[in-house]
């Protein structure tokens, strides 16, 4: 009698432990769902169906069809891809080293003058780029360029140098719109390396300008081996930026003059949207994808092998 | 002197910086355009453009659709993210590293790719030209990243003694965790926001009737219509500029702070 009471109880609060613990199993799905499900919807389901549509002949409207890889080999005969391909690359290798070297000297400048009006004043100003829209940059700067009156022009003017057909000349416009993305971007990782030049401990700079080191070689020996995982987020960072590259050159000469600033994103929406042919974007898109995860790969390998030097 | 001279190529950086915006301003403000008049007087001095702007085009829907967006993106990531960050953080569950490694590798999709089936998908769900197509996607997984950060830094005995005192999860996580992140949750307010709010490609395509545009798109075709009348175009990118920039005077330092906390992601 008082066994099986006991029996009871136990599997009565043996009962009530798991009920506890499923729902206290359950909570924590309860937590990441709502976030896991958008991010599932707009990011996963995507990248399948990409893939998917670019065996498929498909203009959104109709039922795909499959055709195969025949848009990928129609890749190859596409002048126009080519086109977007090399300025795309030319854009990012480009733009990248010059935001790196221009951020890290503004930044390591900065640093090395303290804190002061001066010094609050220009990061402010480096950083009012950042937080414009491209597009908004696009328009300003299209003024900027081709107004009669404007700044630039006119002291082009008073140099006595011929204006430029800046975003005409099929020659130039690739390089003035790195010029403009660097002006842009400069600031954001600015702001990165100034927060990875205040991580260095003092001491460390200080111990070698102690045994006689001057101050070019305390930053190429000291500070800029241990600002390495910061230069390869910011490496990484203006790389996947640049081959997304699409509002400022949308907005300021739409791929032109001829194909002579037209790039892979640009591309893509010219084919989904202008020639119907969204089985083809994909395609399109599908090796910006892979440009990205070999990016992504690279970031990786370097920042594992930086950890286990460090530690 | 060298001091001297190292001060006045740092203010002609800045002023390199903060030039094309004055000019922005300053262009705004005058109707007829004179070339090679650069002399800033001031009895030209004209809101005439500003006028025009919000009585004349739909800009006053962009505007208002950008805030619209821009805001319930930043509420519907500072939710999603601080839950899940939480979970990621604090709780135990078969699968955490697994689910919040797929959720950063969603991280290095470009945008772009995912546009085109997107937009089937939103197709598909009738939800082109809508709020919801413009304002679901806007979550990332960076949120999660930032928040789950800062919340493994929230020490343990505060949330133990919490559920001693006989708390929910749901209330631990409401009135111990979120006061004491409050500055990761601006950062990344401030974040969304501007991300939303300079959004371009995403709402080019998925909208196509007039009252459903954002500011970006709505500048755009601006830019493209009136490409002669400066002054008008002018005034519609200092109006889209303003909210962004108020915001950053107002919030410097968490801005600082949250480049270095997104930027830093492994």
């Amino acid at each position: 009698m008082q066994n099986t009471e006991i029996l009871l109880i136990k599997e009565k609060s043996k009962k009530r432990f798991c009920i506890k613990r499923l729902v206290g199993k359950g909570k924590p799905y309860i937590f990441i769902g709502p976030l896991s499900l958008l991010l599932f919807t707009f990011y996963v389901i995507p990248i399948f169906l990409s893939i998917y549509f670019s065996f498929t002949d498909y203009n959104i409207i109709k039922k795909p069809e499959f055709i195969g890889v025949s848009n990928y080999s129609d890749l190859l005969l596409d002048k126009t891809f080519k086109a977007s391909l090399r300025n795309t690359f030319l854009f990012t290798l480009g733009v990248v080293p010059a935001q790196t070297i221009f951020s890290l000297v503004m930044a390591s400048w900065l640093v090395s003058r303290g804190k002061s009006r001066l010094t609050e004043f220009v990061k402010g100003a480096m950083f009012i780029p950042v937080i414009s829209s491209m597009v908004l940059v696009s328009i300003v700067w299209r003024i900027l360029l081709n107004g009669e009156g404007s700044p630039l022009n006119l002291i082009l003017n008073v140099l006595n140098i011929t204006q430029p057909n800046w975003l005409g000349d099929s020659s130039i416009v690739l390089f003035v719109l790195m010029g403009i993305t660097v002006w842009k971007n400069t600031g954001y990782f600015m702001i990165l390396y100034i927060a990875g030049l205040m991580e260095i401990p003092k001491n460390y700079t200080e111990a070698a300008k102690v045994d006689g080191a001057g101050r070019w070689n305390v930053f190429y020996y000291i500070t800029l081996p241990l600002l390495k995982p910061t230069t390869i987020m910011v490496v990484f960072l203006g790389m996947v930026w640049s081959l997304q590259t699409f509002d400022l050159i949308y907005t300021l000469t739409g791929g032109g003059p001829g194909n002579s600033s037209m790039t892979l994103v640009l591309h893509i929406y010219n084919n989904a949207f202008k020639n119907l042919n969204a089985g083809y974007a994909m395609t399109v898109a599908n090796i910006l994808l892979l440009f990205s995860s070999i990016a992504a790969i690279v970031q990786k390998s370097f920042l594992k092998k930086e950890k286990s030097e460090v530690y | 002197m060298k001091k001297q001279l190292g001060r006045l190529v740092l203010i002609l950086i800045a002023s390199f910086m903060i030039i094309p915006f004055l000019y922005m301003f300053m262009t705004s403000l005058r109707v007829t355009y004179t070339a090679y008049n650069f002399k800033f007087v001031l009895d030209d001095l004209t809101l005439k453009n500003y006028r025009e702007i919000f009585y004349n085009t739909s800009f006053i829907i962009y505007f208002l659709n950008s805030l619209f967006i821009s805001l319930s993106g930043v509420l519907l990531t500072v939710v999603f993210s601080s839950m899940a960050g939480y979970a990621f953080a604090k709780l135990e569950f078969r699968g955490r590293e697994k689910i919040f490694f797929f959720m950063l590798m969603t991280l290095i999709i470009p945008s772009q790719v995912t546009l085109l089936p997107l937009y089937v998908i939103m197709r598909h769900l009738g939800w082109l030209n809508t709020y919801m197509a413009l304002i679901l996607p806007l979550p990332t997984a960076v949120g999660v990243f930032i928040m789950r950060q800062s919340i493994l830094k929230v020490p343990r005995d505060l949330m133990d003694a919490a559920r001693i005192d006989g708390c929910s999860e749901f209330r631990i996580f409401m009135e111990v965790v979120l006061p004491l992140i409050k500055p990761a949750i601006i950062a990344l307010s401030i974040f969304t926001f501007i991300g939303a709010w300079n959004e371009f490609l995403w709402p080019l395509i998925a909208t196509t009737s007039n009252s459903m545009r954002t500011l970006t798109v709505g500048m755009a075709s601006m830019n493209a219509q009136y490409s002669v009348n400066y002054g008008l175009v002018m005034a519609g990118a200092t109006m889209t500029f303003l909210p962004s920039f108020i915001f950053y005077i107002l919030l410097q330092k968490q801005f600082e702070e949250g480049v270095a906390l997104s930027g830093l992601k492994g």
